[in-house]
């Protein structure tokens, strides 16, 4: 049982540097409506980014892109935004994919509301 | 003559102890997260450390069970692992220091799995695997027994986070699940039985039954809650908590003379915490009938992503050539 308990103390202390990049936090939040339309989306993650490989797009509900340039990934790495289009009031899906630096890929996708 | 019942224990212990195995898998939007009672759907580097349970088994009289096993599982390629999962068990027999029970490792097992298929958009996800325990292994006290038992098991999992905007309080439910069918290596086992008080022999014969393993898992994602549906503003540890329900269960299919033909198996209502590297469970066993067991039990996990923890290392597949399977250990 000692033994056990010193692996896992050592996988616990060791385990706290790296792992998949999740979204965290987004602004505007993660299906929330916002009452003016936001100039930008911005992802907060777990991890740092790999930013050739880190992308957002936001979609309108017809589908089409409304970004307004490419996804930049912040200085601490951890942030990816993308300006956005003048949006109208609607729903727009965030769709996100991004690389940690310890290369894993994950993806997600979520909504906001602007002006409902 | 007075038989002590521990070949219905053995079984019920042999077929509990052959769902420890884990995994954990993303896909889409959705984490899969290790589970206790059965096994995910998952292919990945990881370690479960301990796992601990404590019940009370379906013998007349019943009598209670530690066990304390691990689980390490390694992708040999992105797609394919196999994990081996030792389990210490004790046995703590009726009548106290008179007749003190047993102790010793159960049969080792090795699990062999293959993602068959992996769709983020609708986060499924469907693996078939071979489970072996590998028969001589284990401790003879606590009835390990000598023959392999081969376990042909599919795996499925499936995130319901298409589901329309009109139900998104369900988008963060997933199910999961595990269909197997044990096979052991032999169809009947001869034993010579010597009564302590008459020292005449008995031969107890007991079949083998081949038994249909099955099992699923409900769970209630808070993590995909907030990241996917909607951000409450909750606190970071509530949003880090999947609430689950898991079900395993064990019907023999044939060759059931000795064994019966009673479905046995646990319900399991418990929690996940979910850490950036590792995960804590925790979960209350409920037997589904008296053959299941006697009481509530307990099972808890400490489970590690070696896949997080050792990304250049340990942590990923041996052979790999893409780069959101990390990086092969040799070459590219």
């Amino acid at each position: 049982m000692r033994i056990i308990a010193a692996i896992a103390l050592v996988l616990a202390s060791t385990g706290a540097t790296v792992a998949h990049a999740l979204l965290d936090h987004a602004t505007p939040r993660v299906g929330s409506s916002v009452a003016s339309a936001p100039k930008e989306v911005v992802l907060s993650f777990t991890e740092r980014l790999e930013p050739a490989f880190s992308s957002i797009e936001v979609r309108n509900e017809q589908g089409a892109s409304v970004n307004a340039g490419k996804a930049t990934v912040g200085s601490d790495r951890t942030q990816l935004r993308v300006p956005l289009k003048q949006l109208p009031a609607g729903t727009y899906k965030v769709i996100w994919q991004v690389l940690s630096v310890d290369t894993h890929r994950t993806q997600g996708n979520f909504t906001f509301r602007v002006g409902q | 003559m007075l038989k002590f019942p521990w070949p219905l224990a053995i079984l019920a212990a042999c077929l509990a102890s052959a769902t420890v195995a884990r995994a954990h898998e993303i896909v889409g939007n959705r984490f899969f997260p290790a589970t206790l009672a059965i096994d995910d759907p998952g292919v990945n580097d990881e370690m479960s450390l301990p796992t601990i349970s404590m019940s009370k088994t379906g013998d007349d009289p019943s009598f209670k069970q530690l066990d304390i096993s691990g689980e390490f599982s390694k992708r040999i390629t992105e797609d394919f692992a196999v994990s081996f999962a030792p389990t210490w068990s004790r046995l703590y027999a009726p009548g106290g220091r008179v007749m003190n029970g047993a102790q010793g490792f159960q049969n080792l097992e090795t699990t062999f799995k293959y993602r068959l298929f992996k769709n983020a958009e609708h986060e499924f996800i469907i693996s078939a695997g071979l489970v072996i325990e590998w028969g001589g292994t284990g401790a003879k006290d606590i009835g390990a027994e000598r023959f392999n038992v081969y376990t042909p098991t599919i795996y499925f999992g499936k995130g319901f986070g298409d589901l329309p905007d009109s139900l998104n309080w369900a988008r963060p439910f997933a199910l999961t699940g595990q269909f197997g069918y044990a096979i052991p290596g032999v169809s009947q086992t001869t034993t010579i039985i010597t009564d302590p008080d008459t020292g005449e022999q008995d031969i107890d014969k007991e079949f083998q039954p081949r038994v249909f393993t099955w099992g699923a898992t409900l769970q209630y994602s808070m993590p995909y809650l907030k990241s996917a549906v909607a951000d409450l503003g909750l606190p970071d540890f509530v949003n880090r908590l999947i609430p689950i329900v898991e079900a395993s269960l064990q019907t023999p299919m044939s060759n059931t003379l000795t064994s019966g033909t009673v479905t046995t198996g646990t319900i399991n209502p418990g929690i996940i915490y979910l850490g950036n590297t590792f995960q804590v469970a925790i979960e209350a066993v409920i037997p589904v009938n008296r053959q299941s067991g006697t009481s509530v039990g307990v099972i808890g996990q400490l489970h590690f992503y070696l896949d997080d923890i050792f990304p250049n290392t340990l942590g990923r597949p041996i052979f790999a050539s893409s780069i959101n399977s990390g990086r092969p250990l040799f070459g590219r």
